[in-house]
């Protein structure tokens, strides 16, 4: 399993995480990426209205030469990207579990302020032991 | 057993209160019984079946089990309460530390209760530091703890050790304030358990992460002196 | 597998070609699911538009997919570097696909979400429909202003067979 990296965006469209898991993608300023994630969700929003059948949602996949990337929006809106390498199977599946990662061991740390950036260790380890499990 | 609804909140969950010898100044509640029944208890529901879970076996509940997702969102709850009426990390713990003791107190009476005949009296160190870390550990956290030490250097200091408390699986502390363990909850608790036992003691929550379990904490035991007096004259008086 | 819609940008950003297929059933089916909801909010009478609630114009849709793409093309490239380039993304709804030639022309199409990647045949509708008919036709103008030129009968014609064929595939 390779999985480049992965960002969650809150409701209004903020980075609120960002990690690189495996080396493929570029190293941006964390401003870049703010700017990226501001962007994506301005996207996301539009596709769902340029839709040419009924009642279709935002983007969900997007596929590049180099890598692709799946959208995981929550029902509170919460958007949960992953990217991995090409041919990667089953990142639905992976983004189940980082979202439950996420309701674990951020949404339940009294430490942790909603929307705002995600700073949790017990996070961070738990998400490098499923994502890029030792050898 | 009477199926008459309880007349008064003194009225003990044991069916037959007689059995039950020792039980101090049995004659103050009793006196109150008499009078008509206070507006107090008027107050407590009931089911369709007329009883309150204030009427069932103690011993009903003995395996339950509680979600562990809402004890974290409640403990979360405490904590955020508890912050915000605080001024530093140690008045926190403190502040952790009470809520545990209160649970503690309770804890205590209910397990030697459940224990029925075989309860006992715990009367040496060892003895009640195994109750804590069997009994206790396990009605809690359905597990024993993970060790037991005592310290080197001095005699009045024991460690129960923990490698990954259940109260703090979900929980990240900040770096502002790394020093800050919430297991002092468990201390509390199980301090309360000691005193209780009647061996007054002081418990803290130390953080002590190892690669392999970041959770890590060392729970330190530190006995008054008059604990340890009596201990030595226990261990004396054997042959 | 139905394709849905097809446009062409020029290197000034501006939509050159569009064109659509399908358009009756979807707007059928768009129109059934409204009347299924007007029936229960009881909507004003008088509705009887076959547009979707909230359907902008073509002229607006093709712009709102340009910013789109643009703005995805900008991000693929931002992340994996210059020589990365877009290729498709899809909703729950329908799948876009995206293909970019060296003079900045761009072929964009609207699919079926289970249809495979059309990379390959946007790259044809390039070289076989627009260099050949638009390009090599000596009464077309270099720039294509408002699409002057570019949907002669030929062209169309060839679009119009080859959208048949992929779609039978």
């Amino acid at each position: 399993m390779v999985i480049l990296s992965v960002m969650i965006l809150n409701k209004a469209g903020g980075l609120i995480y960002q990690r690189d898991f495996h080396e493929g993608l570029h190293k941006l300023s964390s401003n870049d990426f703010l700017v990226l994630a501001g962007t994506f969700h301005g996207v996301h929003a539009i596709t769902s209205r340029i839709s040419p059948v009924h009642g279709s949602g935002g983007l969900e996949v997007l596929e590049s030469e180099n890598f692709r990337m799946q959208c995981f929006q929550t029902l509170t809106g919460t958007k949960f990207l992953i990217f991995a390498e090409p041919h990667q199977p089953n990142i639905d599946v992976i983004c189940r579990r980082v979202y439950e990662l996420y309701a674990d061991y951020v949404m339940k740390n009294p430490f942790y302020q909603i929307e705002m950036p995600i700073r949790c260790e017990a996070f961070d380890r738990h998400l490098m032991a499923y994502l890029k499990p030792k050898q | 057993m009477s199926l008459q609804p309880p007349t008064s909140p003194f009225v003990p969950f044991s069916p037959n209160p007689a059995l039950q010898p020792g039980t101090p100044s049995s004659t103050t509640p009793l006196s109150i019984a008499q009078k008509p029944p206070p507006v107090s208890s008027a107050s407590l529901r009931y089911a369709s079946t007329r009883r309150s879970i204030y009427d069932r076996n103690l011993n009903r509940t003995q395996r339950a089990e509680l979600s562990k997702a809402s004890f974290a969102f409640l403990f979360g709850e405490m904590i955020q309460y508890a912050q915000k009426r605080v001024s530093g990390i140690q008045d926190l713990e403190k502040k952790l530390n009470i809520q545990g003791y209160s649970i503690g107190q309770r804890l205590l009476e209910l397990l030697l209760f459940r224990e029925g005949r075989s309860a006992k009296r715990e009367t040496r160190i060892l003895g009640i530091l195994q109750f804590i870390a069997q009994t206790v550990y396990r009605h809690l956290f359905n597990k024993p703890a993970d060790g037991l030490e005592r310290s080197h250097d001095k005699d009045d200091e024991y460690m129960l050790i923990d490698h990954e408390p259940v109260v703090n699986t979900y929980i990240s502390v900040p770096k502002e304030i790394s020093l800050l363990n919430c297991a002092a909850f468990v201390a509390g608790i199980i301090e309360a358990v000691l005193d209780g036992s009647l061996f007054p003691a002081r418990v803290t929550a130390h953080s002590t992460p190892t690669d392999q379990y970041p959770g890590r904490t060392v729970y330190l035991i530190k006995f008054e002196e008059s604990v340890l007096e009596r201990e030595a004259m226990l261990a004396g008086g054997k042959p | 597998m139905p394709i849905y819609s097809f446009y062409i940008f020029d290197r000034h950003c501006e939509c050159i070609y569009t064109k659509q297929w399908h358009e009756a059933e979807r707007y059928q089916s768009a129109a059934a699911a409204t009347a299924r909801r007007a029936s229960i909010t009881s909507a004003p009478d008088g509705v009887s538009l076959p547009q979707a609630p909230g359907r902008l114009s073509v002229q607006d849709d093709a712009k709102l997919i340009f910013g789109v793409v643009f703005s995805l093309r900008n991000m693929v490239r931002k992340l994996s570097g210059p020589d990365d380039s877009f290729i498709s993304f899809r909703t729950n709804g329908y799948k876009l696909h995206y293909y970019e030639t060296p003079t900045n022309l761009r072929f964009v199409m609207l699919t079926d979400t289970k249809m495979s990647n059309l990379r390959a045949a946007l790259h044809q509708i390039y070289v076989n429909l627009y260099v050949e008919f638009v390009v090599k036709n000596p009464l077309s103008p270099v720039e294509h202003p408002g699409g002057v030129g570019v949907g002669v009968e030929m062209f169309e014609y060839g679009l119009e067979r080859f959208i048949k064929s992929i779609e039978a595939e």
